[in-house]
C-alpha cells in the first residue's frame, strides 16, 4: 500500500468521524435525512477511491472519485462549525458535487478528459455552480432556508431578498439544464463509440448518469416551484443516494477483475493439451471480459501477422480504439485488444503472459509428439529391417545350402545305384550318407521356417496361419482369418503374434485346445488367441509376452493379455490396419 | 532351353518329360537320373516362361517343376503348373517343394487332382520311388508327399472320430491321402483287396465322407478333412 494510499485512508476516517460527531447537533427534521444521505454518498464514494487508486495507481481515476467524496462531505461537516466564515464557504461549495460527478463522468474511465473541449465544459460545471450560488447568496437570509436565529451569518448577504434569492434560482435552472444536457451528450457519444471492453464499462456510467441527472434536475425544478414536495423524505434521503451506482461499478468492478485474474488461470489450465490457437483466444477474451479480443501469430517469413480465424492483422497500426500487447519476447504472437484495456495494464500483462505460458505449452507438447513419432517411426523401421533381413537369410539358405543339400542327395542316390550289388558295403555306406543329407535338408528346413516363413510372403496369413495351426502339438482351431493381403510389417507382425501365442499356450499353459482368429475391423485387425490352460501368464513375465508386446508396439498396436489363473489365457492384439 | 533330338513321341515309347529348374547341377543331375531310369528327358528350362514355351512347342507327358525359380523366387513353378494344366488339361505334373506347408498343395489340387505330384525336392536321391511317382501321375494318379500326409495325420485334434480309427485304419488314410490306389495301398500293407475296400467303407462311413468312386477324388476329401 503506497504512502499516498495510506495518507488517504487517514483523511477518509477524520473526516468521516468529524462529519458525524458533528451531524450530532440538533437541527430541524427536514435536514436529517439529507444529511445523512450525504454522509452515505460521501464515504462510499472515498471508499471507491480508494479502491480506483489501488488498482489505477497511475491514474486520476482514485483521485476523481476522492473529490467527488470531498465535495460532498466537506459543505455538510464544514456547516456545523462555529462562525460566519465556515457557514458562508458551507453553503457556497454546497452544490460542487453535481460539477465534481459531471467531471468524473466525462473522465471515465481513463481519468483523463478527452479534448480541450470537454476541459471547457468541465471548468464551465465548476464556475457555474460556484457562480450562481454565489449571486444568489448575495440576496440570501439563511430563515428563507428553515434556519432559525441559531445560525450564523451568511457573509455573502448585501440585501435580504427572499423574491430576489427565488428568482435568480428560477433564471439559473436553464442554465444548468444546458450544461446537464452537454454533459449528457457528451457521455452518449463515448458510449457509442466504444466497443468491447470500454463499451462494456461505459453502459453502466451511461445509465447512472441518466439516473442521477434525472434526480437532481428533478428536484432542482420541483423545488423551485415551491411544491413542497422536494422537502419530502424522499428527495432529502432516498432519491439522492441513486449517486452511489458509482462507487458501487467500482468496487464491483474491482471484485469482477479480481475474478478476472482468476478466470484467467483457471482459463489456460483447462484448455486440454494440444488445443486450437481459436480455443486459446476464446478463452482468453473470456477471461480479459473483451469480445473483440484477437490472437495473431506472426507469418513464418516475417511479412506479416494472422490471427486465429486466418485474417491479416496490421500489428504497427491496430485501429482506432485498438491497442497491442506482445505475447512472447520473440514477437511470434500478440493480443490485439480493446484500447480501454490499457487502464488495466496488470490484466492485460498477465493475459499476454497466461498466453505465452499456453503457447510454450503446445509448442513444448508439439514437440515432445514429433520426437515420439520419430521414436515410433525409427521402432518401426529397425523392426522391419530385421524382417526384410530375415527374409534375405531364408532366401539365401534356400537358394544356397538347401539347393546343394538337395543335389547332394541326388548324387549320392545315383553313386547308391551305381555300387548297389557290386559293393554292398560301398552301397550301405552312401546309403547312411544319403540319410545324413536328408536328415540336414530337414533341420534345414524347419531352421529356414523359424527364421522367416516364406508361405507368409506368397500366401500371405491365410496359408501362414494354417501352417502354424498344423504344426502345433495342441489342437487348435481357426474360427476366422481374412482372405486378404495386408502391409507386409501388420501381417509379420500378426505371424509373430500367432506364432508366439501357439507356442506359450503349448509350453505353459497345459491346455487341452486352443482357438485363434483374426478380424478385419474398420481400420485395424484384431488377432485374439485363446486357450482352456491353466492361465497366470504375466505381460512381464519371462513367456515372451514382453517382446510380443514390444513388436505389437512397433507397428502402433496394443497387445491385452487377459489371464486368470485358472481361467485360461486371451491374448489380443489390435494392429492398426488402412 | 535344350531341347533332345529326335523327340517326336512314337506309340508306346517312353514317357516324355520336361525338367524346369534353374540350379543347373540339379537339373542336369535329374536329366541324367530320369534317361538312366528310363524316360524321355524331351527339354528342360530354368525358368517359368522357358517351361510354358517348351510345354507349348514339345507337349510332355510329364512336367517336373521346382515351386520357386527365377526371377522372383516365390512362386513361380507353382503358378506355371496352374498354366499350363489350363492349357493342356491332360498334361500331369510334378511340383517340386521345400515347404511342408499345405497352402501351396491345396492350391495345385483345388481345380483337378488327377496327374498331379506335390513333392518334397529331396525326394529325388530316392530314384526309384521318383521315377515310380513320375509314372504314376503320367498314370493319372495323384501323388502327395508322404511326410507332408503323414505330419497332417499326426496333428493332435480333439473330440475328432480319428481318434476312433485303428492303426491299420490310420495307415489305409495315410496312404489314401498320399494318392495311392486300393489296389497299391492293399500290396503296401500285405492286405487283401477286399479287405482294404472294407477298411475305406468304414472310415467314410465314421469320418462322415461320403465314398468317392475315384482315387484322386478320394486323395482330396481325405486330404480337406486332416487340415481343417
Amino acid at each position: 500500500m503506497s504512502r499516498r494510499l495510506r495518507a488517504a485512508l487517514i483523511a477518509v476516517a477524520a473526516t468521516a468521524v468529524g462529519c458525524f460527531v458533528w451531524s450530532g447537533r440538533p437541527w430541524s427534521a427536514p435536514y436529517l435525512p439529507f444529511f445523512v444521505s450525504t454522509a452515505v454518498i460521501g464515504l462510499a464514494f472515498l471508499a471507491a477511491g480508494i479502491a480506483a487508486w489501488q488498482r489505477w495507481p497511475a491514474s486520476r481515476l482514485g483521485l476523481l472519485f476522492s473529490v467527488v467524496g470531498y465535495a460532498y462531505l466537506v459543505p455538510y461537516t464544514i456547516i456545523n462549525l462555529p462562525g460566519s466564515f465556515a457557514f458562508t464557504i458551507a453553503n457556497l461549495t454546497e452544490n460542487v458535487s453535481g460539477a465534481a460527478l459531471a467531471h468524473l463522468a466525462l473522465a471515465w474511465p481513463s481519468g483523463r478528459l478527452r479534448s480541450r473541449f470537454e476541459r471547457r465544459v468541465v471548468i464551465a460545471e465548476y464556475a457555474w455552480n460556484l457562480g450562481i450560488t454565489g449571486v444568489s447568496m448575495l440576496a440570501w437570509n439563511p430563515s428563507f432556508s428553515g434556519c432559525n436565529a441559531s445560525c450564523p451569518a451568511n457573509l455573502l448577504l448585501i440585501r435580504s431578498s427572499r423574491s430576489v434569492w427565488d428568482g435568480i434560482n428560477a433564471a439559473s435552472i436553464p442554465g444548468s439544464l444546458a450544461l446537464t444536457g452537454i454533459v449528457l451528450a457528451l457521455i452518449v457519444r463515448h458510449w457509442r463509440s466504444a466497443r468491447g471492453w470500454s463499451r462494456r464499462v461505459m453502459t453502466p456510467l451511461l445509465w447512472i448518469s441518466v439516473a442521477v441527472i434525472a434526480e437532481s434536475s428533478a428536484k432542482d425544478i420541483l423545488s423551485n416551484l415551491n411544491l413542497g414536495i422536494s422537502n419530502s423524505f424522499f428527495f432529502n434521503g432516498i432519491a439522492p443516494l441513486v449517486v452511489l451506482a458509482g462507487p458501487a461499478l467500482v468496487i464491483a468492478d474491482t471484485v469482477r477483475v479480481r475474478s478476472a485474474r482468476g478466470a484467467l488461470g483457471t482459463a489456460v489450465v483447462d484448455l486440454e493439451p494440444g488445443a486450437s490457437p481459436g480455443r486459446l483466444r476464446d478463452a482468453l477474451a473470456r477471461a480479459l471480459g473483451d469480445s473483440t479480443l484477437q490472437l495473431a501469430f506472426r507469418l513464418p517469413d516475417g511479412s506479416g501477422y494472422l490471427d486465429t480465424s486466418g485474417q491479416a492483422v496490421e500489428v504497427a497500426r491496430p485501429g482506432p480504439g485498438r491497442a497491442v500487447t506482445p505475447v512472447a519476447d520473440a514477437g511470434v504472437a500478440v493480443l490485439v485488444h480493446d484500447a480501454g484495456l490499457e487502464h488495466e495494464p496488470q490484466l492485460v500483462r498477465m493475459t499476454a503472459a497466461a498466453a505465452g505460458l499456453a503457447l510454450e505449452h503446445s509448442r513444448l507438447q508439439a514437440e515432445v509428439q514429433a520426437q515420439l513419432e520419430q521414436v515410433r517411426a525409427s521402432r518401426a523401421r529397425i523392426v522391419e529391417a530385421g524382417d526384410a533381413e530375415r527374409r534375405r537369410l531364408e532366401r539365401d539358405l534356400h537358394d544356397g545350402a538347401q539347393q546343394r543339400l538337395v543335389t547332394l542327395s541326388l548324387a549320392l542316390g545315383m553313386a547308391r545305384d551305381r555300387a548297389s550289388g557290386a559293393d554292398p558295403e560301398l552301397e550301405a555306406l552312401i546309403e547312411s550318407a544319403g540319410k545324413e543329407a536328408r536328415e540336414a535338408l530337414t533341420e534345414l528346413r524347419e531352421l529356414a521356417r523359424g527364421i522367416h516363413p516364406a508361405v507368409l510372403t506368397e500366401t500371405g496369413l491365410t496359408g501362414a496361419i494354417q501352417a502354424l495351426v498344423e504344426r502345433s502339438p495342441v489342437a487348435t482351431t481357426i474360427t476366422a482369418v481374412p482372405d486378404e493381403r495386408f502391409p507386409a510389417a501388420i501381417e509379420a507382425t500378426a505371424y509373430f503374434v500367432v506364432c508366439e501365442a501357439l507356442a506359450n499356450v503349448a509350453k505353459h499353459a497345459r491346455a487341452g485346445g486352443a482357438q485363434l482368429s483374426i478380424r478385419r475391423l474398420p481400420g485395424r485387425l484384431v488377432v485374439e488367441v485363446s486357450d482352456d490352460g491353466t492361465g497366470g501368464a504375466r505381460p512381464d513375465g519371462g513367456s515372451g509376452l514382453r517382446g510380443l508386446a514390444d513388436r505389437v508396439a512397433s507397428v502402433g498396436g496394443v497387445l491385452r493379455v487377459d489371464s486368470p489363473p485358472g481361467g485360461g489365457t486371451r491374448l489380443e492384439a489390435d494392429l492398426p490396419c488402412p | 532351353m535344350s531341347v533332345s533330338p529326335g523327340s517326336a513321341a512314337p506309340a508306346g515309347a517312353p514317357l516324355r518329360v520336361v525338367i524346369a529348374e534353374d540350379t543347373v547341377l540339379l537339373r542336369e543331375g535329374l536329366r541324367r537320373v530320369l534317361t538312366d531310369a528310363g524316360l524321355d528327358v524331351a527339354g528342360t528350362a530354368g525358368d517359368a516362361a522357358e517351361l510354358i514355351s517348351l510345354v507349348a512347342a514339345l507337349r510332355p507327358d510329364v512336367v517336373l517343376a521346382d515351386i520357386r525359380m527365377p526371377p522372383t523366387q516365390t512362386t513361380e513353378g507353382l503358378q506355371a503348373a496352374l498354366e499350363i494344366r489350363r492349357r493342356w488339361p491332360g498334361t500331369a505334373v510334378i511340383v517340386l517343394s521345400q515347404h511342408v506347408e499345405t497352402e501351396h498343395l491345396f492350391e495345385l489340387l483345388a481345380d483337378e487332382p488327377r496327374g498331379i505330384g506335390y513333392v518334397l525336392k529331396e525326394r529325388v536321391a530316392e530314384i526309384a520311388q521318383f521315377t515310380d511317382a513320375i509314372r504314376r501321375v503320367a498314370a493319372g494318379e495323384s501323388v502327395i508327399d508322404p511326410q507332408i500326409v503323414s505330419r497332417l495325420v499326426a496333428r493332435p485334434r480333439r473330440d475328432s472320430p480319428l481318434g476312433g480309427l485303428s492303426e491299420r485304419e490310420l495307415a489305409v488314410l495315410a496312404l489314401m491321402a498320399e494318392g495311392r490306389s486300393n489296389h497299391a495301398i492293399a500290396a503296401a500293407l500285405y492286405m487283401s483287396p477286399k479287405t482294404v475296400e472294407t477298411h475305406v467303407g468304414n472310415m467314410f462311413s465314421k469320418l462322415g465322407l461320403l465314398p468317392a468312386a475315384e482315387d484322386h477324388r478320394r486323395v482330396l476329401a481325405v486330404l480337406t478333412y486332416l487340415r481343417r
